[in-house]
């Protein structure tokens, strides 16, 4: 491998600021995504459990259906699918205010979305079927039951999974650079660009993407301990 | 955390072992019987899947015509030829790591990434200039300040734009489909790329007569085959080939099976390109 190295490309010049620029469109598609993933998650894996028949099958074909498209061609379909649905002015706008961030936070809100669901099933269907009975036999409507006594409980048991949920869709948002978002990925293939240096600018990506994913789980390892319920979930290590 | 960076420093110590390994291109050639290139697969009429499924092109054609004849005679046997695709972005790693022996595809040489890779002679001279649709007010450079323009992540137009008109609102595609597809869809009113490689997507377009190429070429863009750093055996074997094309008339053969008036993509070379290609060749 005749390949020299050359780390200072990724502090000289404007590669820093790129970066920086980077994780912040990251975050900030990751962040909105998840808000997004999460109703959706609860939504429709709450709804997946309830007695009806109607609502627990449009929850399925929700989850069913985005989930098993791959997420590239979400990406495709936010971007270049929707827009032209919409009336002409109201495109030129979008188009002009940032429709490539909008479309993939869509995109990846939706497809984590229905994967979250079946994070947020599992663990409504871990809790005793009793505690649903209860809650009803003490005069709670169904809806009820399950915001203040299914949810509740199922969000605080399901905290590892949702926080490997959650990582991959930080990461999964790399996939947005297809449509053009300016993410933390493209902007390390903006300084191969501009140095040529592809090793060194992917290197620091990677490094990047892991500290914030670390951050990220040892956050959540902090909320999961403080939220987790004695006797309900065993304490670990 | 602890095994987390002793992980880190194998892997730090292997990539750093891996020199010692090195053998030069053309003994890998020699051992493995294969050429391996990276070029594209829808850059017409470079590197592109024709309507047969077959992936050929000019720059192909020149590594299969020109330069693999050479490379078997230095060698005294036979070789074959193995394409990989790879993008602006994959490019020079792929060359890197010895996953390709030589980028031949649409790929500019520049003073930067000389520093990372080494260059082949010219083999083709463009510009960069912009594809609307007919109609547009878009008429060059001069005109997209606070417009969209689509470019191609990782080439140097994109650069040039963010340089020169900072109030252009770029945005930038892996691919050239996707590009176009934002241009056909208005999410974009502009794309630019290099001139040859529009005249090449245009002409692949459903209806080529909606489409204008406008402007006058911002950028300078010489074509070159790039090869690892610091192997001038097989450098010289490339650059031989490429001159005695030149030459003995199949580049211009070539060029004109792709670029000529009934080529894939006409654009005729202009006296200027033929007398700079040619001052490029030494004597023998």
């Amino acid at each position: 491998m005749t390949y020299q190295f050359q780390w200072s490309v990724l502090w000289s010049g404007q590669s820093g600021s790129w970066l920086l620029q980077g994780v912040l469109t990251t975050l900030g598609i990751s962040a909105l995504a998840w808000v997004l993933a999460a109703a959706l998650g609860i939504l429709s894996g709450a709804l997946r459990t309830v007695p009806w028949r109607s609502l627990r099958a449009a929850a399925s074909f929700y989850v069913e259906f985005f989930r098993n498209v791959p997420l590239l061609v979400w990406m495709f379909f936010w971007y270049f699918g929707v827009p032209p649905l919409l009336p002409r002015p109201a495109q030129e706008w979008l188009f002009n205010h940032g429709a490539e961030f909008w479309a993939g936070t869509f995109a990846l809100g939706v497809y984590h979305g229905a994967r979250m669901s079946e994070v947020i099933r599992s663990g409504i269907q871990s809790i005793p079927r009793t505690q649903f009975e209860a809650s009803v036999a003490m005069g709670l409507t169904t809806f009820q039951a399950y915001r203040l006594v299914i949810v509740p409980i199922a969000l605080r048991l399901i905290v590892p999974p949702a926080t490997n949920e959650s990582l991959n869709l930080l990461k999964n948002s790399s996939v947005a650079l297809t449509i053009s978002v300016a993410e933390l990925t493209f902007q390390t293939r903006q300084i191969e660009t501009y140095t040529a240096k592809a090793i060194e600018a992917l290197t620091a990506g990677t490094l990047i993407y892991l500290v914030l994913c670390v951050s990220i789980a040892s956050v959540m390892g902090w909320v999961e301990r403080r939220v987790r319920i004695p006797g309900l979930i065993a304490r670990g290590g | 955390m602890k095994r987390l960076l002793s992980v880190l420093l194998v892997l730090a110590l292997l990539s750093a072992a891996v020199p010692a390994l090195a053998e030069t291109t053309l003994e890998k050639i020699a051992r493995t019987g294969t050429l391996t290139i990276g070029t594209r697969r829808a850059s017409p009429p470079f590197g592109f899947v024709n309507k047969n499924n077959e992936w050929v092109g000019f720059s192909i054609d020149l590594v299969e015509q020109a330069i693999k004849p050479v490379v078997e005679r230095k060698l005294g046997k036979p070789v074959k030829v193995e394409k990989k695709e790879s993008t602006p972005a994959t490019r020079i790693p792929l060359l890197a790591t010895g996953a390709v022996d030589l980028i031949a595809g649409t790929m500019t040489d520049t003073r930067p990434r000389r520093e990372s890779v080494d260059f082949s002679l010219t083999f083709f001279v463009t510009g960069a200039q912009f594809l609307v649709k007919k109609g547009s007010p878009i008429r060059g450079i001069q005109d997209i300040a606070g417009k969209r323009i689509a470019a191609q992540q990782g080439s140097t137009n994109a650069r040039i734009i963010r340089e020169r008109v900072p109030g252009a609102q770029l945005r930038e595609f892996p691919d050239q489909p996707a590009a176009f597809q934002a241009l056909t869809q208005g999410q974009v009113d502009a794309y630019t790329n290099d001139g040859i490689q529009l005249a090449g997507l245009k002409a692949k377009a459903p209806t080529p007569a909606d489409w204008v190429i406008v402007g006058d070429f911002y950028s300078y863009e010489p074509y070159g085959m790039a090869l690892r750093k610091n192997d001038s055996d097989f450098r010289q074997v490339v650059n031989v080939g490429l001159m005695e094309a030149i030459e003995s008339g199949k580049y211009a053969e070539l060029y004109e099976k792709w670029f000529g008036a009934r080529g894939e993509v006409p654009y005729p070379l202009t006296p200027e390109n033929q007398r700079f290609l040619q001052m490029q060749v030494v004597p023998k």
